[in-house]
């Protein structure tokens, strides 16, 4: 088995910066593609060979199908890295690139359709025995069923867009009488955000934990857990801050479980590569499977403090058809590790705030790490998400995370625009939090604000 | 040298990161080389710099040319296939609409057209040379 030659990294920021990264260590040459507006990026500089696919519109660019494997032709590509959103998940692309021979690094264009159909994969998850959250089995056709499901399952439910995920396509219905105009608008918006309007239906769980496993499996389906991270702290679903091991895994025989119900969920539909399995935990402690994240995430450099383990090499290794390089007993994470992800945004109402940086220091000194593409003068865009920077911090335990954390965000400088550095130290001097006592409503009470989630 | 000197000399090299050893005694000479692997430290080259040419000479140029870009990523052609003639040369008229060149893309011709009367005065890249998007591939004189 050789290592590919060449690799294409059909992404921007600060995933492409890290996947560079990993191909430069083993010896593989790097291609990067980008936006004319990015022409000055990190990730387009440190690349070796680079070429410009489309204006900053993400259609045209960096969801630009034809242009991307058209790039990775000229330069004479051999794999393509799609890192985490834009194609990542698209499991159009993942096919075009077998087609055109060029391996996409990452799982089959069918783990990647499945992990997509949220409403099959709880089917199939159901069946082979890992526990779902109690909810419709299969899609709900008509406000009808919906109400019958609802009524048995019992209110309040959850209405979810089989084609979403991470949060969006989801409204909670808390009685009868709101659920057909719920089902209507729900409907209506996961056509227009996805493509596809089709529902299904979960119990509604309050004061839940987001807890989730980093799966890693080979071509042969060797299968194995690399620990668990909590994602609780979200606002509107989108994760702010993670650490591993999730706090409510203090105990071995949980982090067991939990972990091997990842293994179960990933060997259920055959995954391959790198990928995250989903779990809400109630308060009762119960785990429930919500849905497999078919790519590589963003939080996975608190999963590589803890194991040791770098899950972009171990992403490019496998797609070369490495097998895997470990059992699962040779895996034993230590210490904790805590990531911040910084935005470019207002850290109190969270608007959007690009802008030129006209300052930057990063933090420094043991364990601390920072994931970043920008630079001093780097004009952060307005077209792209507002995610400029990760810092990941490992201690032995979590209280000197906790700790590494808070001094690293003192250091952490960005002048020029505003930045959710000071929200961070919020959280990371906020009681709850500091005793791991914590869920997805953590934000909404540490504000005191009646946010909508 | 006796044996056991070289099993010395041996344990010497594989504890440091001595690659090769040299030695001589009572006139028997032992070179003792390891190969270490290591991927080619190559100073990376731009790539994407040597791509622009440079599109005009002058600032003068520059504001009166017309600079037809690639739309796309692929592979410039001049002329429809291999044995056909240029669609234009330089020097050649062009009118707005009239295909100037070919870029390919994963197997698909895509002809690409001028959008403005005149003389061509340059053309600026090479035939089978791959393009990006927004590469300058003809300077035109508008008429």
């Amino acid at each position: 088995m050789k290592l590919f030659k060449k690799i294409l990294i059909a992404n921007r920021g600060e995933i492409a910066v890290r996947i560079i990264r990993a191909c430069k260590e083993l010896g593989i040459k790097t291609v990067a593609v980008y936006a004319d507006i990015d022409k000055e990026s990190l990730h387009v500089r440190f690349a070796d060979e680079s070429v410009c696919i489309g204006p900053a519109n993400v259609t045209q660019s960096y969801l630009n199908i034809p242009a991307i494997l058209s790039a990775a032709e000229i330069t004479d590509s051999d794999a393509i890295h799609p890192g985490y959103g834009f194609l990542s998940e698209n499991h159009h692309f993942a096919e075009a690139c077998n087609t055109s021979g060029i391996t996409f690094i990452g799982p089959t264009p069918e783990n990647i359709r499945l992990g997509g159909d949220k409403t099959k994969a709880r089917q199939i998850m159901k069946r082979k025995g890992v526990p779902v959250v109690a909810g419709s089995d299969g899609p709900v056709v008509n406000e009808e069923i919906a109400l019958k499901v609802a009524k048995k399952i019992g209110f309040p439910i959850v209405l979810k867009a089989s084609a979403g995920g991470g949060g969006h396509g989801m409204k909670i219905v808390k009685e009868e009488k709101d659920i057909e105009q719920a089902f209507y608008m729900t409907q209506r918006e996961a056509l227009t955000a996805f493509g596809n309007s089709e529902i299904y239906i979960e119990e509604y769980i309050p004061d839940l934990r987001h807890v989730e496993v980093q799966i890693v499996a080979d071509s042969k389906g060797n299968t194995v857990y690399l620990g668990d991270r909590d994602c609780s702290i979200q606002r509107r679903h989108q994760k702010l801050i993670e650490e591993s091991p999730a706090p409510i895994s203090a105990s071995e025989k949980f982090r067991k479980r939990i972990g091997e119900l990842g293994v179960k969920a990933a060997r259920a539909i055959k995954y391959r590569n790198v990928g995250t399995v989903e779990f809400i935990v109630d308060a009762n402690g119960d785990i429930h499977f919500i849905e497999i994240n078919t790519r590589i995430q963003v939080e996975h450099p608190v999963t590589e403090a803890v194991t040791g383990i770098d899950i972009v090499k171990e992403q490019i290794k496998l797609a070369s058809g490495l097998p895997l390089a470990y059992k699962q007993n040779q895996i034993k994470p230590s210490g904790h590790a805590i990531e911040c992800r910084i935005n470019a945004e207002d850290p109190e109402r969270f608007i959007p705030s690009p802008g030129k940086i006209t300052f930057l220091s990063l933090p420094g000194g043991p364990g601390v790490r920072v994931d970043t593409a920008i630079y001093n003068g780097y004009v952060v865009p307005p077209h792209y998400d507002s995610l400029i920077a990760k810092l990941i911090v490992y201690g032995k335990d979590r209280t000197e995370a906790i700790m590494k954390m808070r001094r690293s965000l003192d250091e952490f400088i960005i002048d020029g625009l505003n930045t959710t550095i000071p929200f961070h130290k919020k959280v990371l001097n906020n009681p709850d939090f500091i005793n791991g006592d914590f869920n997805t409503n953590f934000i909404e009470k540490m504000n005191g604000s009646r946010e909508n989630v | 040298m006796e044996l056991e000197d070289l099993r010395e000399l041996i344990e010497l090299l594989k504890d440091s990161d001595i690659t090769e050893l040299q030695v001589e005694k009572d006139g028997t000479k032992v070179k003792i080389k390891r190969e270490k692997f290591l991927p080619s430290l190559e100073v990376p080259v731009h790539k994407s710099a040597a791509f622009h040419e440079k599109a005009a000479e002058t600032e003068e140029e520059a504001q009166r040319l017309a600079t037809i870009t690639s739309p796309i990523v692929g592979t410039f052609y001049r002329a429809s296939s291999p044995e056909a003639n240029p669609f234009v040369e330089l020097g050649s008229k062009v009118g707005r609409g009239q295909v100037l060149c070919i870029v390919e893309a994963m197997k698909l011709m895509n002809e690409i057209e001028s959008d403005v009367d005149g003389i061509i005065v340059k053309i600026l890249v090479e035939n089978g040379q791959p393009v990006e998007y927004g590469e300058p591939l003809f300077l035109i004189d508008p008429a």
